[in-house]
Parts: structure tokens; sequence; C-alpha cells
């Protein structure tokens, strides 16, 4: 198929204004009569709320509302309902809101907070999750049996374990009994942030007439609408949600985070805008956070190199809140096994409730998680068993005709891991690396080389009926204004979208605008922009829309030329006779009702409609995991070179490979964009990133000097990028999601490298500098680092 | 205590009655509706405030309006010379530098201020220039290009 617009380095639509300082975020927006909120969190991980006195607040001067938990009743959740916007009687994490101040300025608000008197009585603290699932730990939800939750939600009453997923595969036992080796190790991803530049904002307003708007930085407006409709008890038509330009989600700004409260804080004072901007500060104990897993996995493999069996254990760390958490859950089971067909399966993974921040979605849900633990134990089987690590993958690889650990049999379309192995291995130069250990660069004895990859793969973890609409308008120039309900947060969903538009309305690019914003009044309706689904599920959506708009040009052309439609073709803006293609009409005469020679009307306006919902995917079956959950994978590899200083412990990671194969690549240089900037991402969660609590669980390093995240100077001196393009079945033109996959195989990559290079395995994230000199001198121990 | 402040921002001249503890990012925000300017964090450690104080790059967070006071201040706004891009912002389009574009301004006016004093930068400079700069979309890399490859 010859492409005009797919795979060209189309310009993103907002890059002017971004270049320029004109794009709007939502804390550049000013409303009359605007108010501005702070909000009082929680200085204790697990409290009763004994006493919260607000009365001195009050009182000061420009403060316009006081609100604590007392005043909303209702709890939210979007799987379970296990919150408030407020505190109520009870505290479950140091960060909780417990009340909130409106005044006419910040300054004001941060004034009476001073004010506010608050009296707690401490309970016990449990902030690991492996603690958290003892019997006898604190509990935090004593009422969990009782919540409201969604099908397929499994949580344990009387327990901290708010869901407990199972996969169930053959035999286990009678498979280890005829293992020929058995590996067995644990590993840790530590609770990270996503560190987004732009901190979450919202403006909420309820109008006198009973509607609420609520402007807010989010990556899922119409879940805010949702979810804000039901607490406050409105219908959804009356709840408008907008959400302008946004930086950087990662999945911390995906379900709901400050947007209830926000909406409650406007009920406080109807009439008027109402800000709630966080300070860098409470994005990290006020927000969600990501990752947080620990993973024990138990393998059986054959003197031959396959795999023949896994036990996995996976244990989330869910924070105050599970809701947020426990779909990822669910989607790190269905990883586990990484890109391999393993025909024999025991993996629990359980969501516990401690006190943390809430476990959010971010970027690679569940899949950087449990690829660090297979990935690494992929490496130490095929070394313990003396077979080449890429050999070893290749023996025991998914590919078509295989089934993952959901049962789901791949097809030749689903995409080639095999290739990117290959095709990584090749760009680290050969195979002569992986052969025993690293190597020191001529004449430097205290430093030392090594090389190591690891496969990936990962699919949309996401509702079985996740919807997704477009409506494309005719313009009276031939051009189309195009309304999607997803959101632009960095990633160039709009640049994408607008190219699979323009493709398929066969118009220039230019000729074709995406609405740069989401009013969840006029835009269609979006699950959410997560899950790397956008370009897949909205680009299909905006498919049928156009396929819409041609049928409609058709019908008016052929009553204009007197001919049945199925004689005419759309090209270059044009609708022509495919027999005679002179003979032809313009998009712009037919966009608003072309006219016969007499004054009359031909057609009506021509507007595009487009749904677009997952066929055929179904619930896991309870008991065993198995079913139609995931509707694509995006496979990949990728490959690291590290240098260590022996002497300092330091790590330099010298070249960053990876392969993806994403299918049909819209835009290559946004694509690329993405690849690599989950990279970084990534590169940060395995060298420096974790978050830390005292033993209370006060968050100790809530900024950006305490928890720092990769800058220009941590970036590998090399990088590189192969799309391996295995056009999808079911994507437009081809097309799969990559925006978090590059992510997923970082951390092992380089853990592996480390192994070559030191002779010591690291379990633990972050690998730093002192873990390394801790490994060398052979104190390692524990999931720190253990040489071999 | 208020200070009468005159400021010269983006070759328009300001005359302003401030606070003392108002920062030169509130000042730029909310005085002068030059919201392009970003707030990160408010303690310096994001670099997403960047402005050009008298050619230099500053926190704008961690400066005070009156410290300006007398002074030139570039912001991003002020980088285009009307419709005509500045090179350095063509050159972050052309090379994929944008993503969701809150680091941008800062970015950008690091990048000039390394450019404005040395017109041939090489990637050493470029990570030098940019030290202390927060951009969690791109990886860097394509930052780095756009600065190494502007047009001069």
């Amino acid at each position: 198929m010859n492409f005009k617009v797919i795979g060209t380095e189309a310009p993103r639509p907002d890059g002017r204004e971004k270049v320029t300082g004109a794009a709007v975020f939502v804390a550049d927006l000013r409303m009359p009569g605007m108010l501005h909120a702070r909000v009082l969190r929680s200085g204790q991980a697990h409290a009763r709320l004994r006493r919260v006195d607000v009365s001195r607040a009050q009182a000061l001067d420009g403060v316009k509302a006081v609100v604590t938990g007392a005043r909303f009743q209702r709890p939210f959740g979007i799987c379970i309902t296990d919150q408030f916007p407020l505190a109520r009687d009870k505290v479950r994490f140091a960060g909780e809101p417990v009340a909130a101040v409106i005044a006419v300025s910040e300054q004001v608000a941060d004034e009476a907070l001073k004010l506010i008197e608050v009296e707690y009585d401490p309970l016990p603290v449990v902030l690991d999750p492996r603690e958290a699932i003892r019997p006898g730990a604190p509990l935090l939800h004593e009422d969990l049996g009782s919540y409201a939750r969604v099908a397929g939600i499994n949580p344990c009453p009387g327990t901290n374990i708010f869901h407990h997923f199972k996969i169930r595969r053959g035999e286990l036992e009678e498979t280890f009994h005829r293992a020929d080796h058995v590996v067995d190790r644990e590993y840790e991803f530590p609770s990270v942030h996503h560190v987004q530049l732009e901190p979450h904002g919202a403006i909420a307003r309820l109008s006198p007439g009973g509607d609420l708007t609520v402007w807010s930085s989010s990556q899922a407006p119409f879940v805010v609408r949702h979810t804000v409709s039901r607490l406050l008890g409105l219908p959804a038509s009356k709840v408008r949600v907008v959400v302008p330009y946004v930086g950087g989600g990662f999945g911390g700004k995906s379900d709901v985070t400050i947007e209830p409260l926000a909406a409650c804080l406007a009920t406080a004072v109807p009439g008027r805008a109402v800000r709630l901007v966080l300070a860098r500060e409470e994005m990290f104990d006020g927000t969600v956070i990501g990752r947080g897993l620990y993973a024990r996995y138990r393998t059986a493999v054959t003197r031959e190199g396959r795999i023949i069996g896994e036990e996995i254990l996976l244990t989330l760390n869910g924070g105050g809140y599970g809701d947020y958490a426990v779909n990822i859950v669910g989607g790190a089971a269905a990883s586990a096994t990484g890109p391999y067909e393993i025909p024999n399966l025991k993996i629990d993974a359980y969501g516990l409730y401690t006190n943390t921040p809430p476990t959010g979605a971010c970027r690679g849900y569940g899949h950087p998680e449990v690829h660090w633990a297979c990935e690494r134990q992929r490496e130490i089987i095929a070394r313990e068993m003396g077979i080449d690590p890429v050999e070893f993958r290749l023996r025991n690889i998914l590919g078509p005709g295989k089934s993952n650990a959901l049962g789901q049999i791949m097809e030749e379309d689903h995409g080639r891991v095999d290739l990117c192995i290959r095709k990584v291995v090749e760009d680290l130069a050969g195979p002569r690396y992986f052969a025993g250990r690293g190597h020191g660069p001529g004449g430097r004895p205290a430093v030392r080389r090594g090389k190591g990859i690891a496969a990936f793969m990962k699919a949309p973890v996401m509702p079985t009926n996740a919807q997704s609409g477009a409506i494309i308008r005719l313009n009276e120039d031939g051009g189309a204004t195009v309304s999607v309900g997803a959101v632009e947060m960095g990633q160039g969903t709009y640049t994408a979208l607008g190219q699979i538009a323009a493709e398929a309305l066969r118009l220039p690019v230019e000729m074709v605008r995406v609405v740069p914003f989401v009013d969840t009044e006029v835009s269609p309706y979006e699950w959410q922009t997560v899950a790397s689904h956008t370009t897949w599920a909205v680009g299909n959506a905006i498919l049928m829309a156009a396929a819409d708009v041609l049928d409609q040009l058709k019908v008016a052309a052929g009553a204009a030329f007197g001919v049945s439609p199925e004689e005419l073709e759309a090209g270059e803006g044009k609708i022509f006779l495919r027999e005679a293609p002179v003979v032809s009409l313009p998009y712009s005469r037919l966009a608003l009702g072309c006219t016969r020679s007499d004054g009359s009307a031909v057609n009506r306006p021509v507007i595009g409609r487009g749904t677009f919902v997952p066929s055929g995917l179904t619930y896991p079956d309870p008991e065993t995991g198995q079913g139609n959950p995931a509707a694509d994978w995006t496979f990949g590899c990728q490959g690291a070179e590290v240098e260590v200083d022996l002497r300092t412990g330091e790590i330099t990671v010298l070249k960053l490979v990876t392969a993806i194969d994403a299918g049909r690549i819209i835009n290559p240089l946004l694509a690329r964009g993405q690849v690599l900037g989950a990279a970084a991402q990534a590169l940060g969660s395995t060298l420096f990133e974790k978050l830390i609590y005292s033993e209370a669980g006060i968050m100790r390093n809530r900024s950006l000097t305490d928890y720092k995240i990769p800058g220009p100077e941590d970036m590998p001196l090399q990088t590189r990028v192969i799309f391996v393009e295995t056009p999808e079945k079911t994507g437009p033109y081809g097309a799969r999601g990559l925006g978090e996959h590059g992510t997923v195989g970082v951390p092992p990559a380089i853990g592996n490298a480390l192994a070559n290079a030191l002779g010591a395995d690291f379990y633990a994230l972050p690998i730093t500098a002192a873990d390394v000199i801790r490994a060398l001198k052979g104190k390692g121990g524990g999931l720190r680092a253990q040489t071999f | 205590m208020k200070h009468q402040i005159r400021v010269k921002v983006n070759a328009e001249t300001h005359e302003a009655q401030v606070s003392s503890e108002l920062t030169l990012l509130e000042f730029l925000r909310d005085t002068l509706g030059l919201t392009g300017t970003k707030m990160g964090c408010g303690n310096g450690e994001c670099g997403a405030c960047t402005v050009l104080l008298s050619g230099a790059p500053v926190r704008s967070c961690l400066i005070l309006a009156v410290e300006a006071d007398g002074q030139e201040i570039l912001t991003v706004e002020g980088l285009a010379r009307g419709d005509r891009l500045h090179p350095l912002q063509e050159a972050f389009l052309e090379k994929g530098a944008v993503q969701c574009g809150f680091c941008t301004p800062g970015m950008l006016l690091a990048a000039k201020a390394l450019v404005d004093r040395q017109p041939d930068p090489d990637l050493k400079d470029v990570k030098e220039a940019l030290g202390g700069h927060l951009c969690r979309c791109t990886g860097y890399e394509s930052i780095f290009e756009a600065i190494l490859a502007h047009p001069r």
C-alpha cells in the first residue's frame, strides 16, 4: 500500500504553541473571581482522626471556606469504592487530605492551614506489602467486604488484600518433579514517582444553574466526569470536564487524582471557580505513586533448556487505597512470564493495602515490574545451565501458534519478538559479549564493561469494552475538523491521529485539524488516554468516521452526477468518476450541501461518525486466569552496554538499544521520541529512583533534589531505536501501541549487563554505586546483590 | 512592603508596585500574564521557570521581582520575531525536542544563553548548559540535537 501521510514525519500541530509559550496548561487559566485552595495533609501514616478543629482558620481574613471530611459522606472509586475526597474517621497514608481551605489567594490559604488543629490516635503502620499480607498485620480497611466493586475484583475481607488474581495452567507439582534444574529467586521493584514536569492542577466551578465544570490536567476526562457525577449526585450531562494541554502524564494523571476533591471544594463556594494546583512536594505524597512490586520466581527447566513450569508470587504495594492499583495486579500477572511460552504455570498476584500513598498507573502498568524479575531470572537460568542467554530465550520464545499465560494463541500479525532480539544482539556487536565475564577496556584496569539484553511484551490493560469515538466535520474549504476524546500530554497523539485522518480522507495533513483539547460536553467519548492504546483505538474510530465521510460524499456526488456512488472514488480532496477522473467535484463543494444549477440542494452537511470498541474481549476466568482480556501485544527487546568504575562503583550506560515491533509506524520522529523518553524514565528507575519512608511512614524524599530523576548528564552516550514493522491486523494502517514499551526492558537489560560486567547479581532496584561497591566486597546479601 | 520597579520584559517597559516577597516568576505569570514561563517546583530544582535576566539564565522562582529592578528580562514569549521563530525554536520543532512542552520554555532560554555566548557549542557544552533542567518526556537526546544543529 502506498501511503501519502502515514510514515511521514508530519510536524506537531501543537509545536509552535509550545515553543512560543502560547500553549495553555491548567495552571495558566484565570477565571473571573477565582479562589485558591490549599490542602492540609495528614502527618500520620495510619491513625484515627479524633478531632479536626477549623474554627481559627475559618476566622482568618480572606478565607472563604474551610472544609473537612464531615461535609462529604459519599465514597468514590472506579473499581472499589474505598476512599473519600477528604479523610473521614481515619487516615491511611501521610499526605492524605484532611482538610482544605478556600481563600482569596494561595498565601492566605497557606496561612489558614497553619491554624487548623488536628488530633490523631496513631495506629500501627505497615509499609511493606510482604508484611501487610501476613496474618496479624495492621488492618487498613476494616470494611473491605462491604465496599462496592466492579466485576472481576477479588478482595479478601478481614485482610489487607484488595485483589487476588490467579493464573493456573497445566500441572505444576509434577513439572517440578521432572525438572532437571530449578531456579528460585526474589526481586524488588520499589515504589517510584512519575515526576511529570507539570504539577497536577484542577479548577472547578459550580454554576448557579447547578452545572459543575472541572478544568483539569487529567488523562481521563470521562473517568473524572463519571466519578464526580456519582460523588456529587449530579447527572453526567451536568458535569463538564475540560482538559487543555497536559504537561506529562505517564499514568499519574489517569483515572482520578485531585479532581474529586476539587469538585467537592467547588460546592462549598457556589458560583466561584476554585483553583487547586499542587506544590511539587504534594505531587509526591498527595497523588499516586508507581510500581512497588516484590516478585518470587521459581522456574523448572529441562536439560535441553526448555522452561517447563514456573511458579510466580507477586506482591504489589497498593498504598492506602487500592482502587487505583486493582488492574495493575492482573496486568502484571498476565505478562509475568515475559514473551515466553510456559506450559505449566501457577501465578498468584496480590494487591495489598499499605500505609503509603496509593499506587496508580505508571508508564508500563505492571510490565516493567515483572520484566525486571523475569528477564533477570532468564539470564540467571541460562548462566547456571551453561546455555547462551540469547539461545535460551529463543528456545522458549512466544510466537505464532504458541500460547501466552492467559491461553491466548499468538498469530503472525502479533509481531516478532525473535526478530527484535536478533536485531538488538546484532547491534550490540555480535554474540561475543555474552561469553563469560565482562572485560576492561584497554589500559584501564579499574574499569569493567558488560552487555546485556532483555526481551519484553506488553498488552494494553483495559476494560473489555473500552470505548473510543471520533467525529469528523467537513468544512466549506474541503478541510476537516476531527474531534476525539483523547488527551495530548506530550505523546503527539493529535499529530498521529491527524495523519490517520488525513490518509483516510485522502487529504493533505495540513487540511486536517484535530481539536487540541478535550471537553466532555462536545468531544466524543473516550475511555481514557492510557495503556498505549490511543493510536490503535481512537485511530480505528477515525477510520470509521472517515469512511462515513467518504460514503456521504460519494452519495452526494453521485446524486450531482446522476451516477451510482459505487462508480465514484475519492482522492486529493475530490470525488471523481472512476472511469473518467476529470469528472469530479472537490470536497469543498460538497461539504456543506452542494446545489444544482437551479439552486436546489443535493445533500446535507457532511459529518462523519466513528465509534470503536475492541471485539471479543472477555473477563479472565476467576480460578485459572484463562481468557481473552488482552487485545494486542507489542513485543520488543532492549540491550545495554555499561561501564563500571571498580573504585567508585559508578555506573555509566554507554549504549542503550531498543528494537520494537509496534506494527506500522505512523510518525517515525514521534515514535522514536516515545521510545527514547520511556527508556530514559526507566533508566531513572534502574539507577536512581526510589521513594523512601521513615519507619512511621513519612516520605523522606519528596523533592527533586532528594528524589533524583535523570538529568541531561545521565543520558546514555549512544542510543538506538530499531522499528520492526509487522502490521497489526486490528490496528489503523497496521499500527500498535508504543508509548509505554520503552520502559519495560531497560532495568533488566542493565541488570544483566552489570552481571556480565561484574559477576554479581542485583535483585533490587535502583542499583547504585554503593550497591556495586558492596557487591564487589562480597557484602551484598538479601535482595541487594550476590556475586557468582 | 511595596516597592516600585521598572523592568524591560521582551523589549517592553513595565513599571509596577510589587511586594517584597513576590518572586520574578509570580511577577511574570500573575502580574504581567506571561504564562509561557512555567512553575515546575518553586525551588529551583527543575529549570522550567528559567528566563534570561540581563542575558544570563536565572531560575525566576528563586529571584525576587525587586531584584530584577532596572534590568532586561527575556521570556519565551520574546524569542520569536513576529511570525519568525528563533532558529532554536525551529530546531526544537524539527528535531522532535518538544513533547509535553512544559520544560520547553526553560530549555529554550538556557539554550539561547549558551549560543549567545558560544555560537558553536559541542555536546559537552550543551549538557553543561542544560544542567539542572529536567525533562521527563524526551530523554534529552532530541534537545541536544536541536541545540547542536540549530542554524546560526
